[in-house]
């Protein structure tokens, strides 16, 4: 487990699974510093993420622009983010902004981890 | 003030803050509004949208207008009723045109990082307009839906 400023990372089975810190709100101020480490994130090639967005109740366009830079950087790699928990008023956001077409939404962190498993395989 | 940002003609229950270029600086005032709207009757969605526009406007004013710079400030005007939130912010940069900021939905330009700010406030205020330097913006939010007749999104 890695235990960062803005988050907390817990390897699942090759999986990078990323939680905000509890009561996490993403402020402007904190973006910076959200962006370099989910950028640390994409160092491997083919890195597969899940962002838990579970307790983040406030972002902002300068965290949205973070999240599109993880998402172009893990896919240059050949690796993919996919969002998960994310409350109803900020998946407003996503939807406002369309990112919802760009980033894939599960609704709870577990559907997102099941979704990187191949088919049939069951978690371990 | 400038063409496009209407004179208010009622300057009572007006409060101005004059603000470092400190993106810190956006706490105190911000906690002061969000106290106010809930005082006044806003609910947890309307919360939500002015702050969520707050933010990206004074954000706006002082990366984008000015640019970081610790010499110049952003001015923020506010006035809050039961009825309606109007907020406005002024930075002391070269100004810049809305209309010339891409559309950040639009296919080619989804995987860019910037240029959602104004596209979020819009979706998320009743009324947003700029001054014509663009160096100023002014936006409300109505507790109770927008007036018919009222200004623009512009």
């Amino acid at each position: 487990m890695a235990d960062l400023e803005q988050m907390v990372v817990l390897d699942r089975g090759g999986v990078k699974l990323v939680r905000f810190r509890s009561g996490s709100i993403l402020r402007e101020a904190d973006a910076e510093a959200i962006g370099r480490e989910l950028l640390g994130l994409a160092a491997a090639p083919g890195q597969r993420v899940v962002l838990s967005f579970l307790g983040v109740v406030h972002l902002t366009s300068l965290v949205l622009g973070k999240l599109i830079h993880l998402h172009k950087r893990l896919a240059e790699a050949g690796g993919e983010v996919r969002l998960a928990d994310i409350d109803p008023r900020i998946y407003e956001v996503f939807s406002v902004t369309r990112l919802d077409r760009l980033f894939r939404i599960y609704e709870r962190e577990e559907d997102a981890m099941a979704s990187f498993r191949p088919q049939g395989e069951a978690e371990g | 003030m400038a063409e496009g940002v209407p004179e208010t003609d009622d300057l009572s229950g007006w409060t101005e803050r004059t603000l470092p270029t400190n993106l810190g600086a956006i706490r105190d005032p911000e906690r002061e509004v969000l106290t106010r709207l809930a005082e006044c009757g806003f609910d947890e969605d309307q919360r939500f949208a002015v702050r969520l526009a707050f933010e990206e406007a004074l954000v706006n004013a002082m990366k984008h207008g000015n640019r970081m710079d610790p010499a110049r400030k952003v001015r923020l005007t506010y006035r809050i009723s039961p009825e309606r939130i109007e907020i406005r912010v002024a930075d002391e940069g070269a100004g810049f045109n809305p209309k010339g900021v891409p559309d950040p939905t639009c296919d080619e330009n989804l995987q860019r990082p910037c240029g959602r700010g104004i596209m979020l406030i819009r979706a998320y205020m009743d009324e947003v307009c700029f001054s014509p330097r663009g160096d100023e913006i002014r936006m409300v939010k109505f507790r109770h839906g927008r007036c018919t007749g009222g200004g623009t999104k512009t």
